[in-house]
């Protein structure tokens, strides 16, 4: 039997199947255009699925009962744009500090503020690697096209509760809304590759959530089954209650830090699209985009390799940890390089930390509009 | 077949959106690609709406229909003509409803443009105004002769309640014929 399945469907449609397909039985939001869809398309699917979706009062709200149901034990999410995140921000860092699983999907549109609400955009990548204040890592993903608004909200899901923290997905207004096919994994695929999180199986008296080894994440335990424990966002001791005692904190907070870089191997996933005849001889072109506009880029590969130059697109499907090793190989061997963003420089910036070059080309656009293929083709013969 | 590039556009409410949708679920049924994109403002009903639709044998990556290479558009708001008309390619086929959009002579040069009254078809002679978004559709099939009609008509019914079939089959019926009297005049 295969493993997968063609469907006609757009990008949050495919954002909300995963959810319920992943397992997630409890979604809170608010809508708010260009997401709205991926919880009109829960409400539907989780009832009908022993599940429960709820629009709270505000984005505030949402992401709360989103991360309650997190801490009660379950698989649960919260869509929503770049406006909603700013709002959900304080909350978020409440999970990160409490180590709760939560998929939280931005469906991508002009900012800041209330910026252009039906418009395109990628302006929360860096919103994405900070939300909130203080030190802990961002785990985000980013979808490239429409199988990928399932894949990697499933793939969020797992790694939510691998890592057991906040896990973004990224979309854009054109992914989000757009409408065509879909080749994805079945739900039974879907399901053979659910790991679900660690649960302490010991004596509860024996059982101290935030003890754990210095690389790995907090074992939280389902709720309601005889093991007691505290959620602050303080720093917080073994059992979770607030405490000041100098090496507790400095533990908690350099193993939320190190459960995530030190893993990330477990967390790197990549496209690359026409890289594998690239040798770093002269005139070759490498592009680096994600989100919808790596598919314009794909399509300005083609004509720029019927003109006869040589260019290939890296397009990271994790942003945040960055595939630093993967974008230092390939900036290492071509010379001339040009990252496309919907924002200005968001990503390049990340390029050029992990290149250590200066002279990376970019071309960016901020109007709402996406960014054509046949502009990344007049700039690439512009600038190299 | 080779690449097709349409768009439908309209204000928001009208419907173009169901149209864009059906034609890329008749296209894939025939094992091809097909994707709709749709474009509006924040002012949902009575904005500006585009949607464009891509058909082809190959992969399609860009979503967006590259301006100049659009080959059909269809328009019932004025504004929208205005606003989206520059990417139709020169010689390309324009269908207006007359009594919501004028083209001015210029326009007439620069496209092959044809006036079909499709809301008045829809709201008249069908008997229901959201039968419009089918009566475009059959209007643009039968130009464009873009996917087999019989799996785009059976596509359509899949996507419409039953109890509206035999209306949007009158609606189709009607594009077809009124697309065919209009190019039949041109000639």
């Amino acid at each position: 039997m295969s493993d997968t399945r063609e469907v006609i469907s757009s990008g949050n449609h495919l954002a909300a199947l995963a959810g319920a397909d992943a397992g997630c039985r409890f979604m809170a939001g608010y809508p708010i255009t260009p997401s709205s869809e991926v919880i009109e398309q829960m409400s539907d699917l989780l009832p009908k699925r022993g599940g429960s979706c709820i629009q709270m009062e505000d984005e505030i709200a949402a992401v709360a009962a989103a991360i309650g149901a997190g801490m009660a034990g379950h698989r649960t999410m919260t869509a929503t744009s770049g406006p909603g995140i700013s709002l959900k921000a304080e909350n978020l860092g409440l999970a990160q500090m409490c180590e709760v699983p939560l998929v939280v999907v931005n469906v991508m549109r002009g900012g800041p503020s209330t910026g252009l609400p039906t418009r395109v955009s990628q302006g929360d990548v860096r919103q994405a690697k900070n939300p909130s204040h203080g030190d802990y890592r961002s785990i985000t993903l980013c979808a490239g096209n429409l199988a990928e608004c399932y894949t990697e909200t499933v793939r969020a899901f797992n790694l939510a509760d691998r890592f057991m923290q906040p896990v973004f997905v990224l979309l854009d207004e054109t992914i989000g809304h757009m409408h065509g096919k879909a080749i994805i994994p079945t739900p039974e695929a879907v399901t053979a590759g659910v790991v679900p999180r660690k649960q302490f199986t010991g004596a509860p008296e024996d059982y101290h959530p935030y003890e754990c080894e210095s690389d790995q994440p907090a074992v939280l335990n389902k709720m309601f089954e005889g093991y007691r424990y505290h959620f602050t966002g303080l720093h917080h001791d073994k059992n979770g209650f607030p405490t000041e005692e100098i090496e507790t904190c400095r533990k908690l907070i350099q193993r939320l830090e190190d459960k995530v870089m030190l893993h990330t191997d477990e967390l790197e996933l990549n496209e690359e699209f026409m890289l594998d005849d690239m040798t770093g001889e002269e005139g070759e072109v490498l592009i680096i985009a994600y989100g919808s506009v790596s598919l314009s880029a794909k399509e300005a590969i083609r004509h720029l390799r019927a003109a006869g130059i040589k260019a290939g697109l890296f397009r990271p499907l994790t942003l945040w940890p960055s595939p630093e090793k993967s974008i230092k190989k390939y900036t290492d061997m071509i010379k001339n390089v040009l990252c496309v963003e919907l924002n200005i420089r968001q990503y390049t910036e990340e390029v050029e930390r992990v290149s250590s070059r200066l002279d990376i080309e970019g071309l960016f656009k901020v109007n709402g509009r996406p960014i054509s293929p046949y502009e990344i083709v007049s700039k690439v013969k512009e600038v190299f | 077949m080779s690449k097709t590039l349409m768009r439908f556009t309209g204000v928001g409410g009208q419907g173009v959106l169901l149209a864009g949708e059906i034609f890329a679920a008749a296209k894939i049924a025939t094992g091809g690609e097909g994707l709709k994109t749709a474009t509006y403002t924040s002012q949902v009903r009575g904005g500006p709406t585009v949607v464009d639709i891509q058909l082809d044998d190959q992969e399609i990556y860009y979503p967006y229909a590259n301006d100049g290479e659009i080959g059909f558009m269809l328009s019932v708001a004025n504004v929208s003509y205005n606003s989206f008309k520059d990417g139709v390619q020169p010689g390309g086929i324009i269908v207006v409803d007359p009594n919501l959009v004028h083209p001015t002579d210029e326009d007439r040069k620069m496209w092959k443009i044809f006036e079909i009254p499709i809301i008045t078809i829809a709201k008249e002679e069908v008997g229901n105004v959201i039968t419009q978004s089918v009566v475009a559709l059959a209007i643009a099939n039968t130009m464009m002769n873009a996917v087999d009609k019989k799996t785009l008509v059976d596509t359509m019914l899949s996507k419409v309640p039953a109890k509206v079939h035999a209306a949007n089959l009158k609606a189709y019926d009607l594009g077809e014929k009124y697309a065919k009297e209009a190019m039949a005049k041109a000639v």
